[in-house]
């Protein structure tokens, strides 16, 4: 499970809660918002990705006792964090190598 | 009706699953749909994207039910290890060659056993075209597959870089 690269909306989900937890919705509408709409995950797609996230330990749920069982919370755990991290590591190389080819093609 | 036909649907996914997940779905599921445009398009996209996704996760959630991680999700790492391997060709070359010899053998036994060479002749060029054609179409759907996975190519990008690394590192 510590291969990469992830695909896009794996990778935006783990994004999504990076910056706070979520609940499945949430992650929906930001998934969309920071895509700028071209990422529209279903509902099918989103939990399948939740539940292997769950597994492999990259994302736990809070435990609210007043939460209804149909609006649960998400959030990053150490170790999601740590493995969105080498994969933004991953994808700044590769931009910094694109940017210099292309640059190095228009010189 | 669509709520009902989504909670219906639910039912294909593993027990467990449904269990674990399905109020969730179901509730995310009726947000989203208080909130589609009004145009038809944006409708049928939705409805599309919705059963579609369900379709596609029951059946990846009860294989990897069945076999645990050897099933890949489908959208969780880009399928770079799904290269058409170079092996492969060769192997179907191997076999490709093994039932031409095999035909070529059963001619010959009909030949001794008084068959006339011109009827055997059509019988083997008509199993050829069959051959051919059906080589072709299953190159095409396993390009198809190897699409749907979405091999991405990025390994090439990567093999150019650790080029451009050993160049830089060895200093020309």
């Amino acid at each position: 499970m510590e291969t990469f690269p992830l695909t896009e909306p794996v990778f935006l989900v783990l994004l999504s809660l990076a910056e706070q937890p979520r609940h499945g919705y949430s992650i929906l509408k930001d998934v969309e918002s920071m895509s700028r709409g071209r990422v529209l995950l279903s509902t099918g797609t989103l939990y399948g990705a939740l539940q292997r996230l769950l597994a492999e330990g990259w994302i736990e749920r809070i435990q609210e006792d007043d939460a209804p069982r149909d609006r649960r919370t998400y959030r990053l755990t150490p170790r999601g964090r740590r493995n969105l991290q080498i994969e933004i590591d991953r994808m700044r190389h590769l931009t910094k190598v694109a940017a210099l080819r292309v640059a190095g093609k228009e010189a | 009706m669509a709520l009902t036909l989504y909670r219906w649907l639910l039912r294909l996914y593993p027990e467990s699953y449904c269990e674990e997940f399905g109020e969730e779905m179901t509730s995310v599921f009726r947000e989203a749909r208080n909130e589609i445009p009004p145009a038809l398009i944006a409708k049928i996209n939705f409805y599309q994207r919705e059963f579609c996704g369900l379709l596609s996760g029951s059946l990846f959630a009860h294989l990897h039910r069945l076999f645990g991680p050897a099933i890949p999700f489908p959208r969780f790492y880009m399928q770079r290890q799904f290269r058409f391997p170079r092996f492969t060709v060769l192997l179907m070359l191997v076999i490709f060659a093994a039932v031409i010899l095999t035909i070529a053998k059963a001619m010959s036994v009909s030949v001794a056993y008084g068959a006339t060479p011109g009827t055997v002749w059509p019988s083997l060029i008509s199993v050829f075209g069959v051959m051919v054609v059906g080589m072709s179409t299953a190159a095409v759907v396993i390009w198809g597959i190897l699409h749907s996975l979405r091999r991405s190519g990025i390994h090439r990008l990567e093999n150019v870089q650790s080029r451009i690394d050993s160049v830089k590192s060895n200093g020309i």
